[in-house]
């Protein structure tokens, strides 16, 4: 039993040290960074926020001939949730819902930072694989069944999204500030859902992904509206009665100051 | 600029604007004496919020503005319990059917069509009825003549149908069978459209029950006020669509404006009131007529897909 885990150590380590050994230079580049705000907090006078994204190169090389600059993108996600995209069509003069697709795994914010236009920085094959760009997300739609997926509704979700600022893709919005510092900020706008938001940053040159780094932030409500909302959806019963006795008290006091017998 | 966040609704709205379409809506209905749901949802479908989200935030609305004038009838000892009772049987019922109704539209992505559809319709012959009414009133009270008070034993098809009860404050022994089916169809109404149903109540209890107008007005409010708790408690439990930040925005707002309203109404003619809330009635139809004839900005929309988790 000793052995084996002695020897599992041994492995660990070994694994660990691999992939320093298989690059070519030991001194290779890796992305570091962190966001302004992990917990942002819903409050009454929430209207969005502004996540500053800051990161630093560790190791960064100085820019050889013929070399591309560093090229970062940062990637905010939200947590998924299920859409209905709906084509309204007129019927008897009247403009209903009629067609519609669902997708059933829509990120409920993306956001794509990049210092410039992200297929400028390595191959549309890179990007999709690695899953960058609103163009290339997998909402989960038909497409996802193997169908062929009306294109339509995929844009129209899009551009939804995007009105909303809910979908957002700044090319040039990430700034170099010296060789390896590097920022770039988003705004979250006031209807974000809540939960686990990923944040991920994508180190590039001459088209190749040199370093990934991960982490996340949450969102959620704070104070009274996280009780409201809570109690609103784990015991709506209760939230209900409640806000009924909240108007029957309102009346009866608005009854009582405003008498006239 | 304040901004308050909607816990439920999960927007930002303005403070202001919201104790204002409050404000307003109290006005109107203490002015005109009735619920004002019919004004205030459409009113906050206008302002952006969801209409499954106004529907059942108006409802709670309604709690609060029937209860204050509930309790002024009932100390005019105007309230006829037992009918409302009877009332309130057939519209939990009514209730119950709309709120399942409401979801499962929700589901099939027509719920806000059908519910301004629904509105158009509601608001569109009332209006007319009203405004007609009103005209006729205006003329005949110019020529001198008044209105032709109710007829007491005068009987019509409602009284001759089983299952008759007593009703000693309203002097009516009639079957329960009407009470039932009209306290339904308001129950249907007010949780399908966020509104009290006084609208329909009142004509109804005076034309087709023969109550006296004098308990009308009191025991429509007093069976408002438990079928508004009712589609609240409903929405809230089965829907989640219930916002209760908005809702207490809305009701200190109806509050303020209730006061005022009710001695701008003393002011005015019966008449002409009831004349300007029928116009205004109408526009209100007309509006939501034309959001669903003109040609949408945007022919596509989003919703989220129920049943998936």
């Amino acid at each position: 039993m000793r052995r084996a885990m002695r020897f599992t150590f041994i492995a660990c380590l070994l694994c660990a040290q691999l992939p320093a050994l298989a690059a070519e230079r030991t001194d290779k580049e890796v992305v570091q960074f962190d966001v302004s705000t992990r917990e942002i907090s819903i409050q009454s006078n929430f209207t969005g926020i502004e996540i500053v994204v800051f990161g630093s190169i560790d190791s960064a090389q100085p820019r050889a001939a013929g070399q591309t600059p560093y090229d970062v993108i940062i990637v905010i996600s939200g947590p998924k949730q299920a859409l209905t995209a709906w084509r309204k069509e007129r019927v008897a003069g009247i403009w209903m819902n009629g067609a519609s697709e669902s997708f059933v795994s829509v990120p409920s914010f993306y956001a794509v930072l990049s210092t410039r236009q992200i297929d400028t920085m390595a191959a549309p094959t890179t990007l999709k694989t690695l899953g960058i760009g609103i163009e290339d997300l997998r909402l989960g739609g038909v497409e996802a069944e193997g169908l062929p997926g009306d294109d339509v509704f995929r844009a129209a979700l899009v551009r939804l999204k995007e009105k909303r600022g809910l979908f957002q893709q700044e090319e040039g919005s990430v700034s170099f500030i010296g060789r390896s510092l590097f920022r770039g900020s988003v705004d979250l706008p006031a209807n974000v859902l809540l939960g686990r938001y990923k944040a991920q940053v994508y180190l590039f040159r001459d088209g190749q992904l040199l370093s990934k780094n991960d982490s996340s932030l949450e969102v959620r409500k704070a104070g009274f509206e996280r009780a409201v909302y809570l109690l609103a959806f784990r015991y709506p019963f209760i939230y209900g009665l409640a806000a009924v006795a909240m108007a029957v008290l309102m009346g009866a006091v608005a009854w009582a100051a405003f008498r006239r017998e | 600029m304040l901004q308050v966040y909607l816990p439920i609704a999960e927007i930002s709205v303005n403070l202001m604007v919201m104790l204002g379409l409050g404000a307003a809506v109290g006005f109107l209905s203490g002015m005109f004496g009735v619920g004002g749901g019919f004004l205030l949802t459409p009113l906050l479908m206008f302002s952006g919020i969801p209409p499954a989200i106004a529907v059942a935030t108006g409802a709670n609305q309604i709690v609060a503005s029937s209860v204050s004038g509930a309790l002024v009838q009932w100390r005019r000892g105007n309230v006829d319990v037992r009918m409302g009772l009877v009332l309130i049987l057939g519209g939990a019922v009514g209730a119950l059917a709309g709120v399942i109704l409401v979801g499962a539209l929700s589901e099939a992505g027509q719920a806000d069509l059908l519910i301004v559809l629904g509105y158009v319709t509601f608001l569109g012959i009332i209006g007319t009825l009203m405004l007609g009414e009103s005209i006729r009133a205006i003329r005949r009270a110019r020529a001198g003549r008044s209105a032709s008070p109710r007829k007491p034993g005068q009987h019509n098809w409602v009284h001759g149908l089983p299952l008759k009860m007593r009703f000693p404050h309203s002097r009516l022994y009639i079957s329960a069978i009407p009470p039932l089916v009209i306290g339904a169809l308001v129950g249907l109404l007010s949780a399908f459209l966020g509104v009290g149903g006084g609208f329909i109540l009142v004509p109804a209890m005076i034309y087709l029950l023969r109550m006296p107008t004098n308990v009308v007005i009191g025991t429509s409010l007093f069976q408002v006020i438990f079928i508004s708790a009712i589609v609240t408690l409903l929405h809230a439990t089965f829907n989640h669509t219930l916002d209760a930040v908005l809702a207490f925005l809305l009701i200190i707002g109806g509050v303020i404006g209730g006061q005022f309203g009710a001695s701008a109404g003393q002011r005015l003619k019966g008449e002409q009131l009831r004349a300007l809330l029928a116009v205004m009635v109408l526009a209100v139809a007309i509006r939501l007529l034309l959001g669903l004839m003109l040609t949408p900005k945007d022919l596509f929309s989003l919703t989220p897909l129920l049943g998936a988790d």
